[in-house]
């Protein structure tokens, strides 16, 4: 049955974008700032994935931790000598905070994407499947065995995180530094070792992301852009900060967006969530599981 | 009586920048006569291209504080807003062009309304879903605009030379205007809403009027830089629109030194030209560029302009001290 | 012997007379893709096509006694690029021609600034009319015109009296043009036949929206008129999803993908029984030039060649032609010289037609063929032959799936 196919396929892209927006929100609940270069990570992630199987001969299923730990390095990097002045003295930018780290992560982004370009070089590669099976039936639906395997994953994936942050408690000083740094600093919460989890976790998903789509994406030094305003989309939309937020926006554009695209317009598909987010935006701001801010 | 320090301050400083800003454009108006390949001629069509973007961004972001993420799109805009003009409609140029600015600047001043309430990471996701919109839209109503294939404008005028004298009068006309804005009472009302906005709002000054016009403006003259761009090159596309242009105008600001009158123009000529030059040296332009951006994010907020100026006055204390506060009434 | 003779005395002279120019190079420009969203795989084959017929003819003591040097531009698909691509080779390089394009919306704006400058552009591959209507007098057409393949398959459709067809385009020129032409061939060859198209992003990554409808409706045959890497994700996922090739569902691709080297390495199954539009078959008749080409290429890489190694060879080699013939690299010349030329290049012998719109200045009889791969990883030789240029269609050669 059609709407049964496109529902199951939205909840698949969800999970999907879930993986990126997650890390995304989660960046925002602690520093305050959207991250620009996100669909970087996921670039670096599918590259690293890419490369490491394909150049080192290393089986797929061994080259996701390496993609993993690319992530991590990389989300840590990032974290150390980029977004410390953000609540370590504020740089030379003053009150503009927010202003400096759209720059900044902007030009980590053009950095990152130039780099790839010139190390590498632009011509996409062809990340090899973890699965050689193409098509299987699974009860009604038909299904490839890369899409099966990634879907699992990233299940085990989230649940891993929200049980991470939920239990673990590494998890729960980064909830407290999100809801009140200063307190949090003050109650003894290092919080700079917090905003270096949350960096390193989130990139660590989107690397991840990167690498389990990279068979389908064909890594370039320019897949990430888009995935990336995909996330900024979810993000607010589930409520910036709010990790369950993100999991339900995401599974709730990829079923739109599955929808939309075979009763509304298919060429428009990208433009529902985009509109939904200005929507959003005007009419709820804080999202659908976020908290009203309020600001002096 | 006298005028109040702090306003004196800023108009001997925008006056120096604007004198700066003039000394650019003057320079850059005797390049023809010494530089006759079109080649070179036509990447500086393109870098006064982007300085005009880089101009009204700065205005929007740097004067304003809306740290908008559509510059490139409403340029693209303008070039369509020609284009489909006088593709569909056979609409000349002489209506096609000024209207790359009207159109921009409505669509710009009903984002500005959108956006009112809207500061820090919420405005930057915002103008950057609708840049992104903007471009969807364009690129996939193929059966409208030709999509991905572009679409042919007519062009202004033949040469090179003329096309070149053209972008400079223009880009000059928008420095000029950014200038007398800066000077004129809505100049202050931005920079006060850009450092402080509800101690603005509580001075009395009205945010939304001047956000409104803020907007209006910027967009505008990004538009008609993109309706521009279209008579030039003879074809626009949604390319023009994407993200990373805007990622590039940023860029251009951010290293010419961002709020100031003349950042924009130094920064847009330099990284454009340069990034040509570089070219042939194995194309390290743009990462060059980008860790520019980053090292002056981080630790040289003003700018190109910003390092002059202090290695400037370091020689010359006097003349541009601000006036301190004990000596004044 | 005598024109022998006198060329060994016009280098003798000419070496003493001016050394210099001798050795000066005479630069031909090709702008192609080599990073996304253009098909790299595409510029890549025309970068090969290009070198080897320019080493053929160096080796040969080059053009006029001077050797031939290409400059290469990476255009990126993008038709914004292909203009600054076409503008730096002829103002900044001066090239004395341009070539190489291989995607239809690249070529229609490098052609206006082959216009503007007067400069000679041969289209190497790019399909659309459009370039050809545009009626351009510096631009020849050595390669491929959708209106060929879109009267090609409509005849095989036709043949195969299916009654329902769905096909997929990429949006491009190339892409929507041949959609809309395959639609009036339709018209005429099968006019009881439904047919409609569906445009798609040839940068997108997931097709599976525009899939899935199929599978609760199912037409007789889908076709393809889209480009690597989005083909290769959309015949994975029609396969993936059953609809297509499958025992209801024949798969007709006329972007002619079936011999591209990375083909079978991105579909595996999803290829085989599919039905294919092309333009080069081991088995069709060749010069002998040609065979020396596809020799060449395939000791260098190992791979079979295909197409667009020919044309791309065939495009360098008439702009040499041309100079030769016109004793001289000045643009006007090299165009008179096109005009009336009368070529023998890798792929056979034709002159370009005056004829205005879609045949202008274009070769009319190009031939093709279509053809079955009837097995995963089949090399071109062994797939079945449905039509050779000559003979008419054998559609009872034509196998079905069976799933």
């Amino acid at each position: 049955m059609l709407a049964l196919d496109l529902f199951v396929n939205g909840l698949i892209i969800g999970l999907f974008y879930a993986l990126m927006a997650v890390g995304l929100t989660m960046i925002f609940g602690i520093l305050k700032v959207v991250n620009f270069a996100h669909g970087e990570f996921y670039m670096i992630g599918a590259y690293t994935y890419t490369l490491v199987s394909l150049a080192l001969g290393v089986p797929p299923w061994l080259a996701l931790p390496a993609a993993a730990l690319a992530g991590a390095l990389l989300g840590w990097a990032t974290e150390r000598w980029l977004m410390r002045p953000l609540y370590a003295g504020y740089g030379s930018w003053g009150l503009m905070k927010d202003e400096y780290a759209v720059v900044v992560t902007f030009g980590l982004s053009l950095l990152l994407i130039n780099l790839v370009d010139k190390v590498i070089g632009p011509y996409p590669m062809r990340g090899p499947s973890l699965s050689e099976v193409t098509r299987m039936s699974l009860g009604p639906f038909m299904i490839s065995g890369q899409k099966l395997i990634t879907a699992i994953v990233a299940i085990v994936l989230l649940v891993g995180l929200a049980l991470f942050i939920r239990r673990s408690l590494w998890g729960r000083q980064v909830q407290a530094v999100a809801q009140n740094r200063l307190g949090a600093s003050i109650a003894g919460i290092d919080t700079a070792r917090a905003s270096s989890i949350v960096f390193m976790a989130s990139d660590v998903l989107a690397a991840l992301a990167g690498a389990l789509l990279a068979p389908v994406i064909n890594p370039s030094p320019d897949v990430g852009i888009f995935p990336a305003v995909k996330s900024y989309v979810i993000v607010v939309i589930g409520g910036m900060g709010s990790i369950p937020g993100s999991i339900v926006a995401s599974l709730l554009l990829g079923v739109l967006e599955s929808f939309g695209a075979v009763y509304l317009s298919y060429d428009y598909r990208d433009t529902f969530g985009l509109v939904l987010l200005i929507l959003v935006l005007l009419l709820r701001p804080q999202g659908l599981l976020g908290e009203r801010v309020r600001e002096v | 009586m006298k005028l109040p320090s702090h306003r004196n301050f800023l108009r001997r400083k925008l006056g120096e920048e604007m004198l700066l800003s003039l000394v650019v454009l003057a320079a850059l108006a005797l390049v023809p006569l010494f530089v006759s390949s079109p080649y070179w001629l036509g990447v500086l069509i393109v870098s006064m291209y982007f300085a005009m973007l880089s101009v009204g961004w700065n205005l929007l972001a740097g004067y304003a504080g809306q740290f908008s993420l559509a510059p490139a799109a409403f340029a693209m805009l303008g070039g369509y807003t020609t284009g489909l003009l006088a593709w569909h409609w056979s609409v000349p140029l002489a209506i096609g062009l000024p209207m790359s600015i009207v159109v921009p600047g409505l669509i710009g001043l009903v984002l500005g309304r959108i956006v009112l309430r809207l500061s820090g990471p919420y405005l930057a996701l915002t103008t950057l879903s609708f840049a992104e919109i903007a471009r969807l839209v364009v690129y996939n109503s193929i059966d409208f605009t030709r999509g991905d294939q572009g679409l042919n404008v007519p062009a202004l005028v033949d040469s090179r030379v003329a096309n070149y004298y053209l972008f400079l009068v223009a880009l000059a006309a928008a420095t000029l205007l950014v200038y007398a804005m800066l000077r004129a009472p809505i100049g202050r009302f931005l920079m006060a809403i850009r450092d402080d906005e509800v101690g603005a709002a509580s001075r009395g000054v009205n945010v939304v009027r001047a956000k409104t016009i803020a907007f209006f403006v910027s967009c505008g003259i990004c538009g008609f830089a993109g309706g521009l761009y279209g008579t030039f090159a003879q074809l626009v596309s949604p390319e023009l629109g994407l993200i990373a242009q805007t990622g590039i105008v940023i860029a251009m600001v951010v290293i010419g030194g961002i709020g100031t009158l003349v950042g924009p123009l130094i920064g847009a000529v330099l990284v454009y030209v340069a990034s040509e030059m570089l070219r042939d040296v194995g194309n390290v332009q743009m990462i060059v560029f980008a860790l520019l951006v980053i090292v002056f994010a981080r630790f040289f907020r003003e700018g190109l302009w910003g390092l002059a100026r202090n290695a400037f006055a370091r020689r010359a204390p006097a003349a541009s001290a601000p006036p301190s506060p004990a000596g004044q009434a | 012997m005598n024109r022998a003779f006198r060329f060994a005395a016009l280098l003798f002279t000419a070496g003493f007379a001016m050394p210099a120019l001798a050795a000066d190079p005479i630069v031909i420009g090709v702008s192609i893709a080599q990073s996304p969203p253009g098909s790299v795989v595409q510029g890549t084959q025309v970068r090969d096509g290009v070198e080897i017929m320019t080493k053929m003819i160096n080796d040969q003591g080059g053009v006029m006694g001077r050797p031939l040097s290409i400059l290469y531009e990476d255009d990126q698909g993008v038709p914004e690029k292909g203009r600054a691509a076409a503008e730096k080779l002829i103002t900044r390089d001066k090239v004395v021609a341009v070539t190489g394009g291989h995607q239809s919306s690249v070529c229609l704006a490098a052609i206006e600034v082959a216009h503007r400058y007067q400069t000679p552009y041969v289209n190497t591959n790019c399909w659309s009319d459009d370039v050809r209507k545009k009626g351009y007098p510096e631009v020849f057409n050595p390669g491929n015109y959708n209106t060929r393949v879109s009267s090609a398959m409509a005849e095989t459709i036709a043949a195969l009296k299916v009654k329902s067809v769905v096909a997929f385009a990429e949006n491009t020129d190339y892409g929507i043009g041949q959609a809309k032409l395959l639609e009036e061939f339709l018209k005429k060859a099968a006019p009881d036949t439904q047919y409609k198209y569906v445009a798609l992003d040839r940068a997108g990554k997931d097709f599976t929206p525009a899939v899935l409808p199929l599978r609760a409706n199912a037409p007789d045959l889908v076709v393809n008129i889209m480009l690597p890497p989005a083909a290769y994700i959309l015949m994975n996922q029609l396969y993936e999803q059953g609809v297509a090739p499958s025992a209801k569902t024949w798969f007709y691709d006329g972007a002619g993908i079936a011999d591209y080297p990375d083909f079978w390495d991105n579909v595996k199954e999803a290829g085989k029984n599919m039905l294919a539009f092309g333009l080069y078959h081991p088995k069709m008749p060749m010069p002998e030039l040609g065979r020396q080409v596809g020799e060449a290429y395939q000791k260098q890489r190992g791979n079979e060649p295909n197409r667009l190694i020919f044309q791309a060879a065939d495009s360098v080699l008439l702009i040499a032609r041309a100079i030769e013939q016109a004793k001289s690299t000045e643009g006007a010349k090299i165009i008179e010289a096109l005009r009336n030329i009368e070529f023998e290049g890798t792929r056979g012998k034709f002159s370009f037609s005056k004829e205005p719109g879609y045949t202008f200045q274009q070769w009319v009889d190009i031939p093709y063929v279509t053809y079955q791969l009837t097995e995963v990883n089949q090399p071109l030789s062994q797939t079945t032959l449905i039509q050779v240029p000559g003979e008419p269609l054998h559609i009872d050669r034509i196998q079905k799936p069976s799933n």
